[in-house]
């Protein structure tokens, strides 16, 4: 979206290629030019239109979080107590349940599509996704730990982006010289998500039956549990490594290209691959732990987003809306669907995106890498 | 018929597994009364521990290991596909949610368990074999394995949703899910005896076949065995061997994948050699893991899937590491 350019080299491009005029930017784009047209910018019309119609279907789904449950609330009254003039009970349900719930919620899909988006254009394969090559477990496991024991007082986000991390780099050294195409890479990542499911229950099973009910939310992925001071971390981290992305983005799509041709370009591979990952890894932790292992979010939102993109682009923003969208519309359906009893999130979103998942392993003709 | 050494190994690792298997446990019986009471002492608090708690374990834990790792050997010759495990493709889980569905409809008894859950396997076999057939999945060992991984977390989902919904139907099978050998009654092990004793007398029948059907199709025609016909049969056999255990200790993932590399390991790519090593040395690992379960988190037990989820996962990294996966 934001490929700038200052007018010089565009008229320096406009001397090599003559039927380019400045005034017409590439079709598709528009050009806006400010500051007295010193400065221009490319805007992608697709992805803008995009954007906006995943943020208006993501406000949809917030206002139908706040007006549906238990006490079910009109829109004008919603619209009312968000303003600060609701009933006492009214503003009670919105403010200290379903606002916070929608939040998390929210800022966990974003940050695991987010999360997701980066990892798979950096692994080029759309199976390379957190919740596919482990991370997650290994992030819940580590959550778990700090919750059932009373050694280790690191809190929660800090335990789980251990988790990630730990795990991320497991998975990077077995693949080792097979790289990260490919399959090994994603069973590697199948192993340690098997071994860290394992050491979740085993943490799960020492404790006593009070406290493996509280972490039960954490085997199977739930909005229930959430620790406010987690929220807001997850807040912080999720804008910080929004703008890191949108800032590594550049020399990721030049790794699109043959390396040869990316370093040609200026990019350094190694730094960028690096950045991407680690902010991948970082997303998913602070994710992870508010929400749990959520994982199937990280492959469903990247991949609503691209079929919704233009084609060679990463959707960075369209991803980290459609995680949202995502993983609130599936706790408003786990919430709603069986009243008055609650399907955890991660249950819900393991039933709708599995088959689609299936559909992706089983198809003639697989699209694996990208 | 000689056999190699490796054999007498394995079987003296199958006594000595199933020695320590009734020598420690939880409780207050240590070590020394229970040799006591294998010495000849009768000492009845010991007698009741050893016959009554620790020897249906025992019991239950052979049988469940020798259904795994034999049901396993049979699989990955079948698909021609080392990572082809009833636990990671699926069919345990399949056998998993017909008992879970079975319990939320109201069935108790163990024989009716026993026939859901084998149905349940058959299901996921038939799935497995489809996905195989496929243009592409079948040479593709780890597609093939991922594949059964998604198929095992949407069945596990609904068991979940299941579970939820029902809490008499939670707390039958809560401790189930995650797999266990201990508490299962005779009754339990006698009903899963027949189907086991028949897929014991299928495989018998179906071996050679099999083993000129690891050659390529051409050759088991050739040599006047039904292709179709061999398919079917040990798809039968593992899907009572499968479902079988599955109603008897839960499912429990990566016990078929140990073994049978174990046993390929030192028997060689022949099913005739693997299915005899994998006697010994599938109870053995059920039993010895069971053990382990007990003593690690004393006085409280650890689910047994945990213990093989945590050996079974490196061996699958090992096979994953070779240069290049063996087509069996």
């Amino acid at each position: 979206m934001t490929a700038a350019t200052d007018t010089k080299t565009e008229r320096a491009s406009s001397r090599l290629a003559p039927t380019l005029s400045p005034s017409s930017p590439p079709r598709g784009f528009w050009l806006w030019r400010f500051n007295g047209a010193q400065h221009s910018l490319l805007l992608d019309r697709r992805a803008i239109a995009v954007n906006s119609i995943l943020a208006i279907l993501l406000a949809f789904s917030a206002i139908a979080s706040l007006a549906s449950g238990s006490l079910s609330i009109s829109v004008p009254d919603i619209l009312l107590t968000l303003q600060g003039n609701g009933s006492t009970i009214h503003s009670f349900v919105i403010q200290e349940l379903r606002l916070p719930r929608f939040a998390a919620g929210a800022l966990s899909g974003a940050a695991l599509a987010l999360a997701g988006c980066l990892m798979q254009t950096l692994a080029r394969n759309r199976l390379a996704t957190p919740g596919i090559i482990g991370i997650d477990n290994a992030a819940t496991a580590f959550a778990v730990a700090s919750i059932v024991s009373t050694t280790i007082s690191l809190a929660p986000s800090a335990m789980a982006l251990a988790g990630a991390a730990t795990a991320t780099a497991v998975a990077f050294g077995l693949a080792g010289a097979t790289g990260t195409r490919g399959y090994r890479f994603i069973i590697a990542g199948l192993a340690i998500g098997a071994v860290s499911g394992a050491v979740t229950q085993v943490m799960l099973s020492g404790v006593a039956l009070d406290d493996a009910n509280a972490a039960y939310p954490w085997t199977v992925g739930s909005l229930n549990a959430r620790n406010p001071t987690s929220v807001i971390v997850l807040t912080v981290g999720l804008g910080i490594g929004y703008l890191l992305s949108l800032a590594v983005r550049r020399g990721l799509s030049t790794l699109q290209l043959p390396e040869s041709v990316a370093v040609s370009l200026g990019t350094r591979p190694g730094r960028v691959r690096f950045a991407a990952l680690a902010l991948s890894v970082l997303m998913t932790g602070f994710a992870v732990s508010v929400a749990g292992p959520v994982g199937l979010i990280a492959l469903l939102g990247p991949e609503l987003a691209r079929t919704v993109s233009r084609p060679g682009r990463i959707p960075l923003t369209a991803s980290a809306l459609a995680g949202a969208l995502l993983m609130t519309l599936s706790d408003l359906a786990g919430r709603t669907l069986l009243e008055p009893l609650e399907i955890p999130v991660g249950i819900v979103t393991a039933l709708a995106g599995s088959p689609y998942l299936l559909w992706i392993l089983l198809r003639k003709s697989p699209d694996i890498s990208r | 018929m000689k056999l190699p050494h490796y054999h007498m190994i394995a079987w003296l690792l199958l006594a000595i597994a199933c020695l320590m298997s009734l020598l420690f446990g939880a409780g207050s019986i240590g070590p020394d009364s229970a040799l006591g009471l294998l010495m000849g002492n009768d000492d009845p608090e010991a007698r009741f521990v050893i016959m009554e708690l620790r020897l249906p374990r025992l019991v239950v834990g052979l049988v469940t290991g020798l259904a795994l790792g034999v049901a396993g050997a049979l699989l990955q010759t079948l698909t021609r596909n080392p990572l082809a495990e009833p636990g990671l493709l699926g069919v345990s889980a399949g056998s998993a949610f017909a008992v879970t569905l079975a319990i939320l409809l109201g069935a108790t008894t163990a024989s009716l368990t026993t026939l859901i859950s084998q149905l349940g396997a058959l299901a996921g076999c038939a799935l497995v074999i489809a996905a195989t057939r496929m243009q592409g999945v079948g040479q593709d060992p780890v597609r093939l394995v991922l594949a059964g991984a998604t198929l095992t977390g949407l069945l596990l989902s609904l068991s979940s949703l299941v579970m939820l919904i029902d809490q008499r139907a939670a707390d039958e099978i809560r401790f189930w899910v995650t797999g266990s050998v201990a508490g299962r009654s005779w009754d339990q092990l006698l009903a899963t005896l027949p189907s086991m004793i028949l897929a014991g007398l299928i495989i018998v029948a179906v071996v050679r076949p099999l083993a000129s059907l690891a050659l390529g199709e051409k050759v088991a025609m050739g040599l006047g065995h039904h292709p179709g016909l061999i398919r079917l049969a040990v798809i039968l056999a593992v899907a009572l061997l499968v479902g079988g255990a599955t109603a008897l200790a839960g499912p429990l993932a990566f016990v078929g994948l140990v073994v049978p590399f174990v046993a390929r390991g030192f028997g060689g790519a022949d099913i005739r050699k693997t299915l005899w090593l994998c006697l010994p040395l599938g109870p053995a690992l059920i039993v010895s893991a069971d053990t382990v379960s007990r003593l690690l988190v004393a006085p409280s037990e650890m689910p047994l899937g945990v213990i093989t989820a945590i050996i079974g996962a490196p061996v699958l990294m090992i096979i994953i590491r070779s240069r290049r996966i063996p087509t069996l």
